[in-house]
Parts: structure tokens; C-alpha cells; sequence
């Protein structure tokens, strides 16, 4: 209904249950964080090396069983970033050998590999970061941050507004119909102090059922903490896991500087 | 302005993390201190606020738009260092949650928006606020221009970022970035004034930054807006249409806002530079002509050096320097207004749980 309000709910995440859900989060953030940080420092020049980091990729996914068109419809994300850098490839690197004219300005190999770089490096850690969290969910993440001693109360925060972030997401939503219900347009940019009526109303709202809840929860024995942690363990598929990943992903990455322009 | 993988290099990553990560732990404990049992409860429901609230995105013209960032409101309504830690929250849960924003990239998109922004933006409200009236308009007026400054110092800061990285020349980034997010900006003047007043009228005692303590509520005259603190909702009518003290204050200020305003863009226009060719079209498109007529040249060429960020001798040095510079303006706001501010008055001291009037 209204298109710029569209989030990827909460209910709508994947959760078929392959051997990749099942394994402790701790193993799966370690892993997946440690590859993006792999393939964000491997050397733009050696392409194969990205193409084996899709690979693996796709590979987990499928081992995942996760719905392949939906996983790179999210991947679109980072167009308009790529798109972004595009318009400036002509720009810089005017002296540089080769490439293309275009009147005055020109296209250049170097320029191209910022754009490569910039391009198949974000598409690889978007794809990370979806695999992660879809085959983890959110609950599974802060857990494992949690076993992995990240700091509890950021961690208790992040839970709490995960729960409401979606309640109050669906209640702009309603005023937002509410208002378009009136006739409202928001056209230019003198129309948006409307739109900031139903923010500050949002806010009204929601910090009101902070109270609440906050009485709600003292009422019901809260002291400031709440547990937080689940019950998967790190054993020997989670070392496997980890070792096979990290293994393979250094390995590229070691061949990728060791000069391989392939 | 949300910068995903690839953008940022390992060396950006390293340093803007760790920036992040000492200023947000600081910004964490202060918090908790202040807010004590309520810390998670009250920071994780404003924190999914600014999350939905991000979804509403304002007009600009015609088809085009912006999206709010919330970080100069968040730091009027709960002060800096909850602020800082609310954004944060937003940042990492839509790197983790929603892979919006890279995991390599988190460090600088919580320093640019978690940070930088909302630093900025408290920092100009609270040296605004001294030096403009003590009134309902004059609190406008300073909220305004440090929540657009707020928008357009964290592209700076993204810009300075994508130009460290070797993604993006600095001559190309911070001239795009901050055009766009100087019209960007205004939306987000626009929305946070329009909050904050829509706050005012039904809950003052959640805008920390207009409390009795620092702003104009205490204004000695019977004014409507410290009339209804007692009486949440009640008279919210009259204190929409409360007008300004007088036409000729009102003048004043717009004068104040004027100045700060070219200040500002005086203070950022050297980093906006003239060069040689295809450039000086897009800037002549973008307005920048007159900006990059006689600022240094700002040669950086990324791709000489893409693979040893750091010896890349005084190219890279003087991005660095930008950054550095960019940063050092904040701190230099954020102390100076912390010099004229005085201590606040916290949420937590004035609404009692045990009778919660919602």
C-alpha cells in the first residue's frame, strides 16, 4: 500500500531448518564477519578471487536452502551505492592510459577498478550479512553477540527496540494512511511539517509505551537485566564449519596478494 | 548514508571502529548512570522509534526524496550521549538486521550518524540557544539549523571517509555529498522543529534540550509553554499557536540563523575545490562554482595507492587531515556549547513510572 514504508518483517524471515540454522550463532557471526573482513582486503586486481568468494557463497546458500530469489532481490540494496560511484568513474584518473573517451572526460582501466572493487565487494558482504542473518534471526544474533561478550546492556538494548521497532513501523504506517485518508499529498518540501505532526505524534506514543512497559516489567520483578542466551553449544560441526569457511577464504585471500592478476 | 562493504577499507574500518567504538562504550556508561533500570526500556523503544521514523520519507520536489535521520532530534529530545547510543542501536540494527549498511563499513556509519550528527547537532542547539533569545522562536531557530547541520556535517564526514578509502576523489565526494544533503536537510530541519513542537505540546517534559534548566520554557513572562508542563495534552491548541515574542526578535533571529549559516558554509567551502576539467562542470551544475573558484587543490588520486592506504605520502595525509579537521570542528562545538550549557534536566527526573499519566 505504501511502498516507502515496505520493511522485511520479522514473521517474513526464513527459517527452514537446515543444518546451517541449526549450528551455534557464535560459529556463524564469527565466520560470516570474518569473511566480509576477507573480502573487503583482498586486492580489487585479482578478480578470480572475488568470483571464488561468490562461489562459497552460493554455496552456503544452497546448502541453506534458502529461496535464491528472494536472497538477491535483497542484494539490490547496494545498486544505487555502486550506481553512485559510476557517475564518478570519468571523472578522476584523467591521465591514465587506455579506456575510452567521452568528449572530455574519459573512462579509464584504473576508474573501472574502483568501480569493480567498490561493486563486487559491497554485493559479496551484503550477501554475508543476508546469509547471517537469515539463517540465524535476530533473536540467534544478539545471542550470540551475547555468548561472545559483547557488552549486555547495548545488547539488551538492541533486543527491546527489535521488538517495537516493527510495532511502531506498522503504526507510522496507520497515520500515515490516516493522513492520506484526509487528502493529504506530501509533494514538496514544504509539506513536510505534516509529516512531522505524525512523527512527534509517533514519538508521543511510542515513549508513552516505554513507560508502560517499563512499569509493566518493574512490576513483574525487572532489576535492570534480563537474561538473555539460548541453548546451542559449539561443538564439533560448529569447528568444521568455521574451519572450512575461514579455511577456504584465507586461502583466497593469501593467493589473491601473493600477485595471482588472473 | 548508509556506506555498505567495499566502500570503506580495512585501515578506514580500523580507525573509524575504533573511534566509534570508544566514544559509544563512553556514551553507554554515561547513559546508564544517568537512566539507571530505565536505560534499556526507555533508549530501545526511542531507538525503534527513530527506526520507524526513518521510514517516513519527506517530499523534496516533485517525485524525489529524503529520508529522515532523527539524530539532531534524538540528541534535542534525550541529550547527547542517549542519543549516541539510540543511533547507534538503529545503525548496527539495520547492518545486522537488515544488511543496510556494510558490517566492514558499521564503525564509520556509527561515527557518521551515531556520533558526528548527533554530536553537531546538540553541540550548534546548545551554542545557538546561547546566542540567540531566550524564547519559543529562538529555540526554533537553533533547533533547525543544528538539525540541517547536523544532516550535512555527517556527509562531510561520510564523504571524508569514502575519500581516506581511495573510493571516491575528495573533490568529487564532499562537493556531491554535501549538495545533496545540504537540500536533504532541510526535510530534516523541517521534520525535527515539526516533532519537537507536535512533543511540546502534548509532553514537554520529554525535550530535554528545552528544559527549565536551558532553554526558554523558565522566560520570566507567563508564557504558555511552562504553563502546561503540569497538564500533559491538556491545552495542546493553545501552545501551537503561541506566537512568537515579537516581529522584531523574530528578524533578529533569522539575521543569527543567516550568519551562522554563511559561516558554515564559509568554513566548508575550502574543502570544495577548483580542478582542472570535468569536474568544474559538475560543479558549475551543482552550484559549486563560486565555492571551488579558490580553494587548494585537492589531488587525490586513489588508485596509485589503492593497496597501501597509508603510504601514500601527503595526498592521503591531507585526507586525512580533512577528516581530522572535519572532527575537530565538532569537538570544538560541542565543547564550547558544553562551556555555556548547564546541567539538564533528565526525563527520568520528572516523570514518575508510579504515576504515569499515558
Amino acid at each position: 500500500m505504501d511502498p516507502d514504508l515496505d520493511t522485511p518483517h520479522p514473521a517474513a524471515a526464513s527459517s527452514s531448518g537446515s543444518v546451517l540454522h541449526r549450528l551455534d550463532p557464535r560459529a556463524k557471526i564469527i565466520g560470516f564477519i570474518g569473511l566480509v573482513v576477507l573480502v573487503v582486503s583482498t586486492p580489487a586486481r585479482s578478480a578470480w578471487a572475488f568470483i571464488l568468494y561468490f562461489a562459497v557463497l552460493l554455496f552456503i546458500v544452497g546448502a541453506a536452502r534458502l529461496p535464491l530469489r528472494q536472497v538477491f532481490r535483497r542484494v539490490l540494496i547496494v545498486v544505487p551505492f555502486v550506481a553512485v560511484v559510476a557517475v564518478f568513474v570519468p571523472f578522476y584518473h584523467q591521465t591514465g592510459a587506455g579506456g575510452y573517451d567521452l568528449g572530455d572526460l574519459r573512462v579509464t582501466g584504473e576508474g573501472l577498478l574502483v568501480l569493480w572493487n567498490v561493486g563486487a565487494k559491497a554485493m559479496l558482504g551484503v550477501l554475508s550479512m543476508i546469509v547471517l542473518g537469515s539463517t540465524t534471526g535476530f533473536a540467534g544474533l544478539v545471542d550470540g553477540f551475547a555468548r561472545l561478550r559483547a557488552p549486555k546492556v547495548f545488547l539488551l538494548i538492541v533486543s527491546f527496540m527489535y521488538r517495537y521497532a516493527f510495532v511502531f513501523a506498522d503504526e507510522a504506517r496507520r497515520m500515515r494512511r490516516a493522513v492520506a485518508a484526509r487528502n493529504f499529498r506530501a509533494r514538496w518540501l514544504w509539506n513536510t511539517p505534516v509529516l512531522g505532526n505524525v512523527v512527534g505524534a509517533l514519538f508521543v506514543r511510542s515513549y508513552g509505551r516505554g513507560e508502560r512497559v517499563y512499569v509493566a516489567m518493574v512490576s513483574r520483578g525487572y532489576e535492570g537485566t534480563v537474561p538473555l542466551g539460548g541453548t546451542a553449544s559449539f561443538g564439533r560441526a560448529e569447528a568444521l564449519f568455521l574451519s572450512l569457511l575461514l579455511g577456504v577464504a584465507a586461502v583466497i585471500r593469501v593467493v589473491a596478494s601473493l600477485g595471482g592478476a588472473g | 548514508m548508509h556506506i555498505p562493504d567495499g566502500f570503506i577499507d580495512i585501515p578506514a574500518a580500523a580507525v573509524t571502529g575504533a573511534v566509534s567504538l570508544g566514544v559509544v562504550a563512553y556514551a553507554v556508561r554515561k547513559t546508564s548512570a544517568d537512566l539507571g533500570e530505565r536505560t534499556v526500556p526507555l533508549l530501545g523503544v526511542t531507538a525503534a522509534f527513530v527506526f520507524a521514523a526513518q521510514m517516513l520519507n519527506f517530499p523534496i520536489a516533485g517525485g524525489t526524496s529524503g529520508h529522515f535521520l532523527g539524530a539532531a532530534l534524538a540528541a534535542a529530545l534525550m541529550g547527547p550521549w542517549a542519543a549516541t547510543v539510540v543511533m547507534t542501536v538503529v545503525v548496527v540494527v539495520q547492518a545486522l538486521g537488515m544488511a543496510d549498511g556494510g558490517i566492514t563499513a558499521l564503525g564509520a556509519n556509527v561515527l557518521n550518524m551515531g556520533v558526528v550528527a548527533v554530536l553537531a547537532g546538540w553541540g550548534l542547539l546548545h551554542l545557538l540557544k546561547r546566542l540567540l533569545p531566550r524564547s519559543r522562536s529562538g529555540y526554533l531557530v537553533a533547533l533547525a539549523v543544528a538539525s540541517w547541520a547536523s544532516v550535512v556535517v555527517a556527509a562531510a564526514a561520510a564523504a571524508a571517509e569514502l575519500a581516506v578509502s581511495g573510493t571516491v576523489p575528495l573533490r568529487l565526494a564532499l562537493p556531491a555529498m554535501l549538495s545533496v544533503h545540504m537540500v536533504i536537510g532541510l526535510g530534516e530541519a523541517l521534520i525535527t522543529c515539526a516533532v519537537v513542537v507536535a512533543v511540546l505540546a502534548t509532553r514537554p517534559d520529554l525535550v530535554n534540550s528545552a528544559g527549565p534548566s536551558g532553554g526558554f520554557a523558565r522566560r520570566p513572562e507567563p508564557a504558555p509553554a511552562a504553563a502546561t508542563i503540569a497538564r500533559p495534552g491538556a491545552s495542546g491548541a493553545d501552545r501551537l499557536s503561541a506566537r512568537p515574542a515579537g516581529r522584531m526578535r523574530l528578524w533578529a533571529f533569522i539575521a543569527a540563523a543567516l550568519v551562522v549559516a554563511v559561516a558554515l558554509a564559509v568554513l566548508i567551502s575550502p574543502f570544495a575545490s577548483s580542478s582542472p576539467d570535468g569536474l568544474e562542470r559538475v560543479a558549475a551544475d551543482q552550484g559549486f562554482e563560486a565555492a571551488a573558484a579558490e580553494g587548494p587543490v585537492w589531488d587525490l588520486s586513489p588508485l596509485g595507492d589503492y593497496q597501501f592506504p597509508w603510504i601514500g605520502g601527503e595526498r592521503v595525509s591531507t585526507a586525512v587531515a580533512g577528516l581530522l579537521g572535519t572532527l575537530a570542528l565538532f569537538v570544538i562545538v560541542l565543547l564550547v556549547g558544553r562551556a555555556y550549557g548547564r546541567r539538564r534536566i533528565r526525563p527520568a527526573d520528572r516523570s514518575d513510572p508510579g504515576s504515569d499519566p499515558v
